[in-house]
């Protein structure tokens, strides 16, 4: 049963009146000045008989009367049976959100949860429909619209917190969907959650359908408190030859006590490494800085992780790291080129970092397949193309090489067919630029990966180089242009040919046809172009929940036979999960811990490791007024559906579930002229037993 | 009876008690000395035309005052005593304290002593007695010494009067002990709230020095009767204590405290030879004087 203005039964208060003046009032009304209480003192006190209440039908009738008037007032109307009678005017189409983020694993709100869902369950009735939908990041439908009350129960069984962050928008869409499909009459959606603040950004667009109501179900507590760790930080060095990664870890502490001498440990592989203590003020962090070590392979594991407290999800955090590799490159030069024909090419590459290069320089006519088959990108760099090199070049570009050609005034490359027409452009005559103004560059494509980082106002400007001489060239069909000299002439064409990318450059990659390497852009114009071709992307050290694991997978050369790889995805919790290459190899991380890419062939690579770690938006435990979702919800505040859906049904139905008022009004009214009589009689009976004394 | 003229203290020499009064005066005339010039018999022997008594002559007496016949006949000296007739002192004490202002049947305690003093005053300076006053709480409030020319202070002064504060009677009749020099007739007019005890010993230091006392025990029939039905609570005049009370369970427990309490006061003032009358102020006014005078009487004869 509720009520519809329970603010009046604080007239219950009133009950108190009867018995005070029957208690209290009733002796102290009226005072009588009397010249001495010499001898009424001397009188023993007799409490009880002061206390004792003559008329217990009296009082009791009073009482009842001012109740059953209060509860009236209150308007009260009953649920449970509103919900029976609806079977005849209004059945309710149920949807049970549970919030199953990590943040419900905190003490018992789980089963505080599934409390308040086996609650919301039992209360479907016969005519009704309930569904149970899980909720994190996303939201998946456990149970759909269905009356049978067992199963809907065996569904919230199935939920466990997971390893999501809070997020109340897709819940909400999907719960709305589910209600716009729903031929019932009633749709009322209730919200199970910790209402944390971090899971609501605004209304997120979202916007339940007229009619259908909102009810929030807190189970947050007031007083929380929950360290957590921090994202770690990877700083690498090298010594004596081999990488080392320096990690710092941190705690931030969501509490209102401090911490004192939390014990952190660095787990590699598996083991504990390293140990150091930490301690933070409330609602602050600190961090610890562990010594450097040297990683033993590649994808090796790594974890920062302090006690478990309530909120344990949150105290391990995930990393990989593996040695750097270098990116080999090769640059071809023609037959007797001078010594420092590739100095500004070679000494801007020898300064790379992430990745570093490892530079191989030699003459275009010693070029064998067995160098093509161990590097990554070959620069030619002024250098004329034989028919035998342009063949092995086709083929190394098609298997996914990259390919850069620094045209030059003397690069050449024969008018071949198949697999060796790899050529952005066809090369033709110098163009001076000597006399006159020299030609700069005029139109970068920002778009291409080449260019994006030089996109933000200051962050390289080109428009400073100036440029003597470059080839005049005619583009392939399915080239494109990435960059233009002032004059329309191209500068920079890419062509995608196969896995791999070929790049011409049109002028030269030293002083001979412009200035360009001396400007500062030079140097991370050639890394651009080197990683660029070398498809290179450095894998971060750890992903989060929610995010989606690529597995790269090289792309059908055109002409070759299909062959796909089946491979294999370890999640942390043991699952495998086959990805056959069908659909796009992707799939969702759904759990902290490590996720491992095997593919499964004979001279399969190996095993490829990805860290998931939880969002840590998520330790934040402050919570939220579940109104403000209420409100963003249906675009205003309060559970109530909204007026005007299904009128005539709900002004019936209203009508019927808050009758019951006019019975304890009437009830109220016939006891009070019960009270009435009987006071009557009391007093009457009274005063002739005074006028007999 | 209330009825109240513009003469300053007229309404308490109300005509209808004087001359309810008046009939009683051959009766009083026996009965209170100095109720008529000449039969008001005085405590001193002195001066005078009756004989008393005789008795051995001593050292320093007036031997105009020898009885020379009894000395014919004895041989012996002896002096010839007369009782003499004297005018004697009348005060009225009347306690003002704030309970004195308690009343039920309109009228209140102070104000029936205010009658019954000005209407004793009235007879007594009607015998050319000198009369005087004296009103008293916890201490003395007005005094009035004695005097034939004080009739109309003695009345200005009551018309006065009204309730004072907390009452006592020790400290207040200590004092007027002290004061009064001379002997003479005290009316004390209380309504005696105190123990039995303490009120004869705050009586007792004027009984001590010869005065003949007379205590008027005022009370309202509501103090006596205590005819209270609803529960309410009681609160003191003088101290403002409230306590509640539940009339019917306690009514006839308080009756018998009140006669105890009367008994006892009758009781100790009739073995220290002091008149003691209840007045119900709900009686008429000349009923009290007339039951006084009368008991006045009954003592005489015995006497």
């Amino acid at each position: 049963m509720s009520f519809l203005t329970p603010l009046f039964l604080l007239s219950l208060a009133g009950l108190a009146v009867p018995v005070i003046i029957h208690l209290i009032q009733r002796e102290r009304k009226n005072v009588v000045q009397f010249p001495s209480l010499m001898f009424l003192q001397r009188i023993p006190y007799q409490s009880v008989q002061r206390r004792r209440i003559r008329n217990w039908p009296l009082l009791l009738l009073r009482l009842a009367a001012l109740a059953l008037i209060v509860a009236a007032f209150a308007r009260p109307f009953l649920r449970r049976q509103a919900l029976a009678a609806a079977a005849a005017g209004g059945a309710r189409e149920v949807i049970v959100l549970i919030d199953k983020s990590y943040s419900m694993g905190y003490g018992d709100r789980w089963a505080r949860a599934t409390a308040a869902a086996r609650d919301a369950i039992a209360r479907v009735g016969p005519a009704d429909r309930a569904s149970v939908v899980f909720f994190s990041s996303g939201a998946e439908v456990a149970l759909r619209s269905t009356p049978d009350r067992s199963r809907l129960n065996a569904a919230v069984v199935t939920g466990k917190p997971g390893a999501g962050a809070t997020r109340y928008g897709p819940a909400l869409k999907l719960a709305g969907s589910i209600a716009s499909e729903s031929p019932l009459p009633q749709r009322d959606v209730i919200l199970i959650s910790d209402f944390q603040r971090a899971g609501w950004q605004g209304a997120d667009g979202v916007r339940l359908p007229d009619g259908v109501a909102l009810t929030p179900v807190p189970i947050g507590e007031a007083d929380t408190a929950n360290v957590s760790v921090t994202p770690v930080t990877l700083q690498r060095s090298t010594f004596s030859e081999q990488d080392r990664v320096t990690v710092t870890g941190g705690i931030t502490n969501h509490g209102s006590k401090a911490v004192a001498n939390l014990e952190m440990t660095l787990e590699v592989d598996g083991r504990a490494v390293q140990t150091g203590r930490v301690s933070a003020e409330p609602n602050s962090s600190a961090s610890v800085t562990f010594a450097a070590f040297t990683p033993a392979g590649h994808n090796t594991r790594g974890t920062v992780r302090i006690a478990n407290d309530a909120l344990p999800l949150d105290n391990a955090f995930n990393f990989t790291v593996s040695p750097k590799d270098p990116l080999r490159i090769f640059i071809a030069e023609r037959p007797g080129a001078p010594r420092d024909g590739s100095l500004y090419l070679s000494r801007a590459l020898a300064l790379g970092e992430t990745p570093p290069f490892d530079i191989a320089t030699k003459s275009i006519d010693t070029i064998t397949a067995d160098d093509l088959q161990r590097t990554s990108v070959v620069i030619l760099n002024d250098a004329p193309v034989a028919q035998l090199t342009a063949e092995r070049l086709g083929a190394f570009v098609a298997r996914g090489g990259g390919l850069l050609i620094a045209l030059g005034s003397r690069g050449t490359w024969p008018a071949v067919t198949g697999a060796a027409d790899i050529l952005p452009a066809l090369p033709g005559q110098p163009v001076d630029r000597t006399s006159g103004q020299s030609a700069r560059l005029g139109a970068l494509e920002y778009g291409n990966p080449i260019f994006e980082p030089f996109r933000a106002p200051r962050s390289g400007d080109f428009s400073g180089a100036r440029f003597y001489t470059y080839r005049a060239v005619t583009p392939a069909k399915d080239a494109q242009i990435i960059a233009r000299f002032d004059d329309g002439a191209a500068a920079l064409i890419e062509r995608r040919v196969g896995n791999g990318r070929v790049l011409l450059w049109t002028s030269t990659l030293d002083l001979q046809g412009n200035d360009l390497p001396l400007k500062s852009v030079f140097l991370p114009f050639v890394h651009r172009m080197v990683t660029t071709l070398a498809s290179y992307a450095d894998r971060p050290a750890w992903l989060t929940v929610g995010d989606v694991l690529e597995a790269p997978r090289a792309a059908p050369v055109p002409g070759a036979t299909r062959q796909v790889t089946p491979r294999v995805v370890l999640t942390p919790s043991g699952e495998r999960v086959a990805l056959d290459g069908e659909g796009p190899d992707v799939l969702e991380l759904t759990e902290q811990g490590f996720y491992e890419v095997r593919a499964q062939a004979r001279d399969a690579a190996a095993p490829m490791t990805v860290a998931s770690n939880i969002d840590l938006g998520e330790s934040d435990l402050t919570t939220m007024d579940p109104q403000e979702v209420v409100a963003g919800a249906m675009g205003r505040a309060g559970g109530a559906a909204a007026a005007g859906t299904n009128v005539t049904a709900t002004d019936q139905e209203q009508e019927r579930n808050q009758r019951i008022w006019w019975y304890l009004l009437f009830a109220g009214i016939v006891i009070l002229g019960l009270e009435t009589l009987v006071g009557n009689r009391v007093s009457r009976t009274q005063g002739s037993g005074l006028r007999g004394a | 009876m209330l009825n109240t003229t513009s003469i300053p203290g007229a309404r308490f020499v109300d005509p209808v008690v004087l001359s309810r009064i008046g009939n009683l005066e051959l009766v009083a005339r026996h009965v209170v000395d100095g109720f008529i010039n000449g039969m008001h018999r005085s405590p001193y022997f002195g001066a005078s035309v009756d004989f008393a008594e005789h008795r051995g002559y001593v050292a320093g007496d007036d031997i105009r005052r020898v009885d020379w016949r009894l000395y014919a006949r004895t041989d012996r000296f002896y002096i010839k005593e007369y009782e003499a007739d004297t005018n004697a002192n009348f005060s009225v004490l009347l306690d003002v304290s704030k309970s004195m202002g308690f009343g039920s049947r309109g009228i209140t305690k102070l104000e029936y002593a205010k009658m019954l003093s000005g209407c004793l005053t009235y007879l007594v300076h009607k015998q050319r007695d000198r009369v005087g006053m004296i009103a008293f709480d916890s201490d003395i409030v007005e005094h009035v010494p004695p005097s034939a020319k004080h009739m109309d202070i003695v009345l200005h002064t009551l018309d006065r009067l009204k309730p004072g504060g907390p009452g006592s009677l020790r400290a207040p009749l200590h004092k007027m002990a002290e004061h009064f020099g001379r002997r003479g007739l005290l009316v004390l007019i209380s309504d005696l709230y105190e123990d039995p005890d303490a009120v004869l010993e705050a009586v007792g230091p004027l009984r001590f020095r010869g005065n003949d006392i007379i205590v008027f025990h005022l009370l309202d029939p509501a103090e006596l009767d205590f005819t209270f039905d609803t529960p309410s609570a009681f609160e003191d005049l003088e101290t403002g204590e409230q306590i509640p009370v539940v009339p019917d369970a306690l009514a006839e427990q308080y009756r018998s405290l009140v006669r105890a309490h009367i008994d006892a006061l009758q009781e100790r003032f009739s073995g220290s030879r002091i008149d003691y009358f209840l007045v119900n102020t709900s009686s008429p006014l000349d009923h009290a004087l007339f039951s006084y005078l009368s008991s006045r009487d009954r003592f005489a004869r015995v006497r």
